[in-house]
This record gives C-alpha cells, structure tokens and sequence, in this order.
C-alpha cells in the first residue's frame, strides 16, 4: 500500500473527474444494442491503421509466439501474467460489493502464487476456483454508467470513453505500475502491456481471420463484438438478457430505432 | 347441513380443478421446455454427421449444411430482423432479393467455420421460456479448454422449432449482422441498394 501513497489523491480527482464525464452522457436504464460512433470517421482511419500494423507486426509476432513456444510454456506466461493482475480484480470485485468475488480472487491468488510456485500455474482453477475478469470500466458499467460512445485506440483497439477511463483507473489501482514508476522502470509497465497483447492475440488469429473475411464491414463487426461482449462481461456473462425480437410489428424496429437517434 | 357440504364439495373441486390445471400447465411447459432441448441436442447430433463424414466433396458438405441451416434456423426471418428498420424502407423486389443474398450469405459465412472442427461436442444444459420463445442454454465442450456457452432462441411456429438466433458467450448473432448490415446501409447514404451490391459481390467471391 505505501507504494500506492505518492501523489494518489490528484490523480483519483483526475479519474474522478473522467468518471464523471462519462457518468453525464450515460443513459441509465436503457441498453441500447447499438454504441454511439461521433467519432466514427476518426475511428475507421485508427481502425485502418491499427489493421496495417496489426498485419505487419502484431499477428506474425503473435503467430511466432504461437507456434514456437510449447503450449505450456505460453499457459505459464498466461496464468504468470493474469495473477499479477490480482490488485486490479480485487481491487473491482470490492468496488462492485461483490465480496464472494473478492474472496475467490483473494484464495486464488494465495493459492497460485504459492503452490501455482509464483503464479506460472493455476492450481486455484482446478480446486473450481474459477477467474473471472473485471476491470474498473466493468465497475462503472455495474453501476449503470453506459459505455458514453465508441473509441478506437491506436494499437490498442476498440473502446469506449468509459471503458478508456476505467484503464486510467486501473492503471493506478494497479501496485505494480507505481513501483515502475517510482523507481524509474518503465520497461516493466510497457513489457507487460506487450506480452498481454501478444499473448491476446495469440488466441484470436483464426478467429480474427475468419470474421475479417466473411463480415462486410469489418470495422461495424468489430464495434458490435466489442459493444456486446462488454455488455455480457459487466453482468458477469450471467443470464444474458437476449435482444427481444419482436417482428410482429415493424413498429417496434422504427421505434427503437428512432430512440437510438 | 346440506348447504354447508354443497359449498364444500364445490370448493373441493374447484381446488382439485386449479390444481389439475395447474400441474397440468406446468407438464406441459416442461414437455415443451425437454422437447425444445431435445430440437438442439438432435441439431448438434446432425452437425457432428455433418462435420465428421471425411469422404465427401467439398459440394456435397455446403449441400447437406445448407440443408441442416434451412431446417434449423428461421432464416427468412432471420435475414428480416437483421435488415431491421430498413426492412420497410425495401421494395418488394428488393426484399425478395435480399432475403435470397442473405440465406446465401449465411451458408457460405458458416460454412467457412466448418474447416476449424476439431473434435468439439454440444452439450445442452438448460432451457427458459423467454416470452413466446424458449432459450436453449448450451455448452461447445473442448479438450483442454474452458467450454464455449452458446444459448440458442427457438421459436416454435407454423414449421415447428426453429432457432432465431445463436448468442455465443453474450455475443448475439443476429445484432452483429444488424449492426454491420446498418452501417453498410448508413454508409451508401441509406440505400438497401448499398447492402444488396455488397452481399452480391461477397457471394460471388465466395463461390
């Protein structure tokens, strides 16, 4: 905790101030199908170059990976990575008052950092203690905060103003960072964002693919998986509440149509 | 006295008649509920025929596919909701154009999937009633590999069951074809022509 100390009540008001930015352009209650674009145009051009670099370095290098690191090998990797993120998952299960959450990540961080020998393993995972993934963008979904519209990051890829937000705020929720930072070394912090991404991507090259080649408009596509993949992570992939369809009337299609305008 | 035993008998009936209906409507919604998981498990028995008949042309597997999507799925109304509010803003001739593209789309998107097979199994886990629809909660189970949740919307109409929609881990897939087919629209300035030339080239080259 000491190491969380330095300077951290300026930049809670500056996350505070971010959230409440995108708290004002919710729209509590409703959940559109649809993310607002404004910045559509910008975005497809990121979106473009984020493909261009994608082709040229990030997919071969994660293909690389892929292919010539054994599998359990890159599963260490995974689970070593995924347990440093312990602080932000805790961290967002307590903010979201789930505290049967918080304990799962609690003993599975007890567990795989000591017999899981430092996190390489996730014995946690077979004694049922399953991960399940939060971020601070879930926590201000949870508490009815709408995704405000839709970004496309460089490299990083799609967003939202809420969810580009809550990386701000895990970034600082997160021990670790403050230790780079404080001991000037920032190779740790960009490292690991690397590696994540790889490792991401490692996962996604067929299905990336595949959805690149029979979709016609990729760039729609992309913003749609991404809109309701967020969506069914914020209520916990639980009982997804299914689009209702309603064809009986083409009313109805007009009608929420014109709402989402 | 006899009065008395008159209200009494009537009430007596009345509850055995409420609950026999009761119980009734329940065995039937359950029957309903078994016959709809059982409409899945059979569509996924027939999938893995499909999928592992290894001496077959490449034709003859987009033939029996093809056939296995038309029995399963709604697609007419499939392709409608996904062309949503623009479905009105088509002429005639336009609709009965698209909803053909659309069903070719489809096929040979999903077919595309097919090549990846690699030995996963449909397991079905539960079923709701979701207004006049059932959701099919299922699992894609993978060696090694955490299973894929897959809930199935049946509607159960004049043709029996058939699935209106696949929601893979929250993702649905008929707002994903929605929304693309939306922007498409949007970005030829709201003409259907716009989706209509763009289904026609990706099925041309697909074919």
């Amino acid at each position: 905790m000491q190491l969380l100390s330095n300077a951290r009540p300026a930049r809670f008001a500056i996350a505070a101030g971010a959230l409440l930015a995108v708290a004002a352009c919710a729209t509590p209650g409703s959940e559109p199908s649809q993310i607002a674009d404004p910045l559509e145009p910008v975005n497809r051009y990121i979106f473009a170059a984020n493909l261009a670099i994608d082709t040229t370095l990030i997919e071969p290098a994660a293909t690389f990976y892929r292919d010539f690191v054994p599998d359990p090998a890159r599963e260490s990797v995974r689970n070593f990575l995924r347990n440093l993120e312990t602080p932000i998952l805790l961290a967002n299960d307590v903010l979201q008052g789930d505290i049967d959450a918080a304990g799962v990540t609690g003993r599975r961080f007890f567990i795989n950092s000591t017999i899981g020998i430092l996190g390489l393993f996730d014995p946690a995972a077979e004694m049922g203690l399953a991960r399940r993934d939060e971020d601070f963008g879930q926590t201000m979904g949870h508490y009815g905060v709408g995704p405000g519209f839709y970004i496309v990051l460089p490299i990083l890829g799609p967003s939202s103003l809420r969810d580009a937000a809550g990386n701000f705020v895990d970034y600082y929720l997160d021990p670790l960072n403050h230790y780079a930072e404080n001991t000037d070394r920032g190779y740790i912090t960009i490292s690991r964002t690397v590696a994540r991404g790889i490792d991401a991507r490692s996962r996604t090259i067929e299905t990336l693919d595949e959805i690149e080649r029979t979709s016609i408009d990729f760039y729609a596509t992309i913003r749609s998986l991404y809109h309701q993949r967020r969506q069914s992570d914020i209520r916990n992939g639980t009982t997804p509440s299914l689009p209702k369809l309603d064809l009986t009337s083409d009313d109805a299609d007009d009608r929420t149509a014109a709402l989402k305008q | 006295m006899m009065a008395d035993s008159m209200i009494q008998l009537r009430r007596f009936v009345l509850v055995l008649v409420a609950a026999t209906t009761f119980s009734l409507s329940a065995a039937a919604q359950q029957a309903r509920a078994d016959t709809t998981e059982e409409f899945i498990a059979q569509l996924g028995d027939r999938a893995l025929q499909v999928l592992v008949q290894g001496a077959q042309s490449e034709e003859q597997r987009a033939d029996a596919f093809r056939a296995l999507l038309s029995d399963g799925f709604d697609l007419p109304l499939i392709g409608r909701y996904a062309l949503g509010r623009f479905w009105r803003k088509a002429t005639p001739a336009q609709r009965s154009e698209y909803v053909k593209l659309f069903e070719d789309f489809i096929v040979t998107t999903y077919a595309a999937r097919l090549g990846e097979y690699s030995g996963e199994t449909l397991q079905v886990v539960s079923s709701r009633a979701d207004d006049s629809d059932t959701i099919v909660v299922s699992e894609i189970v993978r060696e090694g590999l955490q299973p894929i949740r897959v809930d199935w919307r049946v509607r159960n109409g004049d043709q029996g069951f058939k699935i209106v929609d696949v929601v893979v881990e929250g993702v649905s897939m008929l707002l994903t074809q929605r929304d693309e087919f939306a922007s498409v629209i949007q970005r030829a300035g709201g003409d259907v022509e716009g989706l209509l030339n763009r289904l026609r080239e990706k099925n041309d080259a697909q074919n």
